[in-house]
């Protein structure tokens, strides 16, 4: 009996492989497991190699394991990829129409001959799933309901074929099942919990937070955002538009923006550098808009299918000029979806651009998750005036951009009598009319980052405290590898992350930073991004150092793990 | 009111006197007030050079924008409450050199706006720039030897993007000017109207004079069927784009976007899902 178990999924681009390794987690997650997967996939359609390496635990897990206890292969570059990785008792369950080197933990399986039989070839991916629930023990009636459900949309035949493959592989020669199997020990609580991956997470969030209007355009991996999005605003009353290009997103958010829709678009790196100059409108026209940016390896296309955290620089330090913003760096599903949701809340409140920053393994790796809490986002539309707020104002003699103490400015939408005004992304008065006033530039240039000192005072770095000399930090899903690293390695590091890159809330991190000997921060990037806006706004450069990864892919448990126990000795 | 007091913030325009914008100006502040437009229900966006100044003018909604990027930011709006009449301005390098792009695609997207482009065929406000509606030859500080490449012809790309409404005007002649935003303003689709506005700093060939002469009017032709897509291409080839009057319109198109746009503007959705609600969505997942 085994707390986890780690399998890869392999198999050629377009054959439902990565589907299969969602639906293994969705099936175990029924019964009250937690599962993790990771994507290795290319950026093609169908052919060449795609896996999902899944792990599956009694407790909840944040990264998948290093080692692999089960590889299922339907193509022999999976095995290839994946041999030197396999635990000592391992074992590999192949296809038998792939001729592979014959070894005493490897087992031929029949899974597209089944398929070809029962229904048509590219079952087989059915057939494997009924493998692994022999291996794993699964009840073949959940693994029936599954996909007689999965499977019920795709009509009548579809549905009806892969339950014959699923029967004739459940029944498959009795005593396989003693060969193969791989016991897990029963999970702690037998209740069914949510697979989602970051984008659906964020998406829901933004549903949840009263957006009801997205422009984007597709790019991997933002695009489960939209695609989320435009099956279910119909039904909210929202609209989802793919555009021409990014520019015209962010654009067209902004537009939706200032008219007073809570709007949002997604993208990644190429898609970030499109829209800067939009980015600055918003902050400059004081527009609530909420960007989301789901990283991947830069620069220019990069390798648009593989890991990065590169684009901090260029969203912390942003486009041309000075202007306010904030980056929000959610790092667990969980935390997509809240973070979204403030998101919302604080592009109204502070009237400018916030940047939900993301990455590939964050965005896109399927996991279970304990239930998202309807309470965690509560709609709050900051200083949006009604018009009954603007009776006594004189037509025409409002002010959009009237100078407060706090450099906020109550807003009126277009519609509202007596709130008329004009908006220019040129220095303006608090007329919100074009002005070349080098005393006014001063006044409005400080009360748009005046808006900022609220939000500095808000604690946003989370730490694990181990009574450690030394503070392990990552953003993004790296915190999660992080996490399994530090309690796999014995919990001997202090851990943590933070949740608000900008405003930087540099006092309070100060102060954290205080009690340690080293604070290392582990990042995947080249030029150490996230340690050099830390050491640039708070100091201590000698304390704070780099751990970084820039082959596209993510850090292994390993890796920091070994990291950890460097420090130590 | 007087129509032009009725929509004018009382700011004094900054184009140089006798700029043909003050013309469009004043036939965007008389379309609305004859379509009897509430201030607050308009609202007006332009992009950057003399033309985005314009918004600036107007006592309604109204938005300056980056340059080349006001046709996003429009529908953005009109997405946002149908209930707004939304019109988007800018020049010929705003729509049809950074902005063409976006240009095309709001003709095939056909929200129901209107655009008007203040083509004057050069760049101003830069003090003086080839525009890539300058006519080959077209001598400039960045074009010394005279423009060199062919001047891209707006209403032929306009058709073959699908624009639902083509007209074109002229600053010198208002009343078809005032006439043919109304009718744009009116059409349930996507309206662009190219008017040529003369630039009296920086455009000494495209003059006021020169336009008289070489603008055709449309309407002096009474066989002409404007719901014609091929005697529209073919009027546009004939006189090399020089005419003015309503060149297409197509009322039959059934919007392929219009379905985005719900009954309840969206700024007035209720935003807050039951609980119930989301327990329903959460259920998907597992």
């Amino acid at each position: 009996m085994k707390d986890s178990l780690t399998i890869v999924i392999g198999g050629i681009q377009g054959e439902g492989i990565v589907s299969t390794g969602v639906d293994l987690i969705k099936i175990l997650s029924r019964l009250g497991y937690y599962g993790f997967g990771s994507r290795r996939f290319s950026s093609r359609i169908k052919g060449g190699n795609t896996n999902i390496q899944v792990t599956i635990s009694t407790r909840k897990i944040t990264a998948v394991e290093d080692k692999i206890d089960i590889i299922l292969a339907l193509d022999k570059d999976t095995i290839a990829c994946y041999r030197e990785e396999l635990k000592e008792d391992g074992i590999i369950l192949y296809d038998n129409l792939l001729t592979i080197e014959e070894t005493e933990n490897a087992e031929a399986l029949p899974m597209t001959e089944i398929a070809k039989r029962k229904g048509s070839p590219i079952m087989k991916t059915t057939a494997a799933l009924a493998f692994l629930g022999k291996v794993l023990d699964i009840p073949s009636e959940i693994l029936g309901n599954f996909l007689d459900n999965r499977f019920g949309h795709k009509g009548e035949k579809i549905q009806s074929d892969n339950m014959a493959v699923l029967e004739e592989a459940l029944i498959y020669e009795e005593g396989i099942h003693e060969r193969i199997r791989k016991s897990l020990a029963s999970p702690m609580k037998k209740i069914s919990r949510p697979v989602m991956i970051g984008n659906e997470a964020i998406a829901l969030g933004a549903l949840m937070a009263g957006c009801r209007f997205m422009a984007a355009y597709p790019i991997t991996p933002a695009s489960e955002i939209m695609e989320f999005l435009g099956a279910v605003f119909p039904k909210y009353g929202g609209s989802m538009l793919q555009v021409e290009d990014e520019i015209a997103a962010i654009n067209m958010a902004m537009g939706a923006g200032y008219a007073g829709v809570r709007s949002m678009t997604a993208t990644s790196g190429p898609g970030i550098s499109l829209m800067t100059e939009g980015i600055g409108m918003a902050g400059m026209a004081e527009i609530p808009v909420v960007i989301v940016d789901c990283q991947r390896v830069g620069p220019s296309t990069g390798m648009p299918t593989k890991h990065e955290q590169s684009d901090l620089f260029t969203l912390y330090y942003g486009g041309h000029g000075d202007y306010p913003a904030i980056i929000l760096t959610p790092s667990t599903v969980e935390e997509c979806f809240e973070d979204t949701g403030r998101a919302f809340n604080l592009a109204e409140k502070y009237q400018c651009p916030v940047i939900l920053v993301s990455d590939l393994m964050l965005s896109l790796s399927p996991q279970t998750i304990d239930p998202l809490d309807y309470e965690k986002i509560k709609i709050d539309r900051g200083s949006l005036l009604k018009e009954k707020d603007l009776e006594s104002i004189v037509d025409g003699k409002y002010k959009r951009f009237t100078l407060t103490e706090e450099g906020i400015s109550p807003r009126s939408i277009p519609g509202m009598k007596n709130g008329i005004h004009h908006v220019t992304n040129v220095e303006h008065t608090e007329n919100g009319l074009p002005t070349e006033d080098s005393e006014i530039r001063k006044q409005m240039m400080e009360k748009r980052f005046r808006k900022m000192e609220l939000l500095k005072k808000e604690n946003t770095l989370k730490v694990i405290e181990n009574d450690s000399d030394f503070l392990f930090i990552a953003i993004g899903s790296t915190f999660g590898v992080l996490k399994e690293a530090v309690e796999a390695s014995g919990n001997k590091v202090d851990f943590g992350s933070i949740r608000m890159l900008k405003p930087l809330p540099a006092e309070e991190l100060s102060c954290t930073f205080e009690k340690y000997k080293k604070i290392i921060v582990i990042e995947n990037n080249f030029s150490q991004q996230l340690t050099a806006i830390l050491k640039e706004k708070i100091g201590k450069s000698d304390k704070i150092e780099a751990f970084t990864k820039y082959d596209g892919t993510p850090f292994t448990i390993t890796e920091i793990i070994e990291k950890i126990g460097g420090m130590e000795a | 009111m007087n129509p032009v007091k009725k929509y004018s913030n009382n700011i004094q325009p900054n184009w140089c006197p006798g700029c043909g914008h003050f013309s469009i100006l004043r036939g965007i502040q008389v379309a609305a007030d004859q379509l009897r437009i509430p201030n607050e229900q308009l609202v007006v966006a332009s992009g950057i050079g003399c033309s985005g100044r314009l918004s600036g003018y107007m006592h309604s909604y109204s938005f300056h924008g980056i340059h080349g990027r006001i046709l996003p930011f429009a529908q953005g709006v009109k997405l946002a409450n149908k209930d707004l009449a939304v019109i988007a301005v800018g020049g010929d390098g705003d729509g049809f050199a950074i902005g063409t792009n976006h240009t095309l695609h709001a003709m095939r997207r056909n929200l129901n706006i209107t655009y008007i482009v203040l083509n004057n065929q050069v760049y101003g406000l830069t003090k003086g720039h080839t525009s890539p509606l300058s006519e080959i030859g077209f001598v400039t500080k960045s074009t010394p030897a005279g423009a060199a490449d062919l001047p891209l012809k707006p209403g032929i790309i306009s058709l073959a993007a699908g624009v639902t409404y083509l007209a074109q005007s002229f600053s010198g002649d208002q009343d078809q000017m005032i006439d043919l935003i109304i009718k744009g303003i009116q059409h349930q689709g996507f309206s662009f109207i190219n008017v040529f506005s003369p630039c009296i700093t920086f455009n000494k060939t495209n003059t006021y004079q020169w336009y008289r002469e070489n603008l055709k009017d449309i309407e002096e032709d009474k066989d002409y069927d404007v719901n014609n897509l091929q005697q529209a291409m073919s009027k546009l080839i004939e006189t090399d784009g020089l005419c003015k009057g309503l060149i297409y319109q197509n009322t039959h198109v059934e919007n392929p976007s219009q379905h985005t746009i719900k009954e309840t503007s969206l700024a007035q959705q209720e935003l807050n899902i039951p609980e119930e609600e989301f327990q329903y969505l959460m259920k998907q997942f597992q």
